[in-house]
């Protein structure tokens, strides 16, 4: 009798320990499989994209013969192309990331984002905006010359241009010329 | 006397110039353009392997003058792209050469301690006549550290044309 309850119990154990392991396993799989219907789907600037960028600065740049450095940054503000112009200073190049990473991280021209965090800035309704702490912000440089690249409303990218002849207005220039070779794939 | 010690004085100084004028270190170095060279050629090996590299090249001092990271990269290539064109450069052969050369065990093996250096293939030097200019990094091919190796040598094959090329155009004008 005491071996027959024993069995019975341990028959119990056992056929529980199945559910539960059928039940864990269901689950896990249901999580596994809503975790694939759901992941995040995002547009990124393709390889494609950030080479017609920056060969669209370039080619701009080289009409007065300037040799650019040119960075094209993803939608998380890591270098997607980088190329360092010929003779470019050492800090150039690293420049021209950040330039792309500015207008990238807050998806404007560099232009518009130094005047938006300058010192004094102030609003349409001429009430002072103190936003000058976001040029702490690492990666960040206040200086013209980096485009956001926007789709829909969504920066998926930044181009940076440092080192042409025309100073921050020619890189900016050029910078522009970057997003405009991909302008009918932005609509 | 005035004039004369005038003349000796600029004589002097002509002659220390001409003296001093070639103690520069001068070589060749990496132009973006070659970098381009290079890039495109990657690309194509890349579009006829199916795959989507990264890449990097670097001059002779080692110095990244192109970077591209593929669309689907993993977070490690491009860094490791870097370090490959790096370890190319730096040991003048490709960097599967030098991960032969310095396995574990052998006399070599501390060279592995040399930092950004890695014994990965994927590496190979730009090479003008027997002289390293600079070398490219590949990462992200569908062939492994040998495939990765065939595109940055294919990379760095173009990018010594195009030297090549400019320095005949120089000749000819």
């Amino acid at each position: 009798m005491e071996m027959l309850r024993n069995g019975v119990s341990k028959l119990a154990i056992g056929v529980f320990a199945v559910f539960a392991f059928s039940a864990v396993y269901a689950l896990g799989f249901q999580l596994v499989k809503s975790a694939t219907l759901q992941s995040l789907n995002y547009n990124d600037i393709s390889v494609e994209q950030a080479m017609l960028v920056a060969e669209g600065a370039i080619n701009e740049c080289k009409k007065d013969n300037s040799a650019i450095s040119v960075a094209v940054v993803d939608r998380d503000g890591l270098v997607r192309f980088l190329l360092r112009g010929d003779g470019a200073t050492p800090e150039l190049v690293d420049n021209a990331r950040k330039k792309a990473y500015t207008a990238r991280t807050f998806r404007q021209a560099t232009r518009d984002w130094m005047t938006r965090t300058a010192i004094d800035a102030k609003d349409d309704n001429g009430k002072a905006i103190d936003l000058n702490g976001q040029q702490y912000l690492e990666n960040t440089i206040a200086e013209i010359g980096g485009m956001p690249i926007i789709y829909k409303g969504d920066a998926i990218g930044g181009v940076g241009v440092t080192g042409s002849k025309g100073g921050g207005d020619g890189d900016e220039k050029c910078a522009k010329a970057g997003v405009a070779a991909i302008a009918d794939q932005l609509l | 006397m005035f004039r004369i010690s005038h003349i000796l004085t600029a004589a002097t100084a002509t002659a220390m110039l001409l003296v001093t004028a070639p103690a520069f270190a001068q070589g060749p170095t990496l132009t973006a353009e070659q970098a381009m060279a290079a890039l495109r050629a990657v690309q194509a090996y890349a579009k006829k392997d199916g795959s989507d590299p990264s890449t990097c090249v670097v001059d002779r001092d080692g110095n990244v003058v192109l970077l591209l990271k593929g669309n689907n990269a993993a977070p490690h290539n491009i860094g490791l792209a870097q370090r490959k064109a790096f370890t190319a450069n730096m040991f003048k052969m490709k960097s599967i050469e030098w991960r032969d050369a310095t396995k574990p065990g052998t006399p070599r093996e501390n060279e592995r301690q040399t930092p950004n250096a890695i014994p990965l293939g994927g590496g190979v030097p730009i090479m003008i006549g027997n002289e390293v200019v600079g070398a490219v990094g590949v990462s992200g091919t569908r062939g492994g550290q040998e495939g990765d190796t065939a595109g940055a040598q294919a990379g760095a094959d173009a990018a010594a044309a195009a030297v090549q090329r400019l320095q005949a155009q120089a000749q000819v004008r």
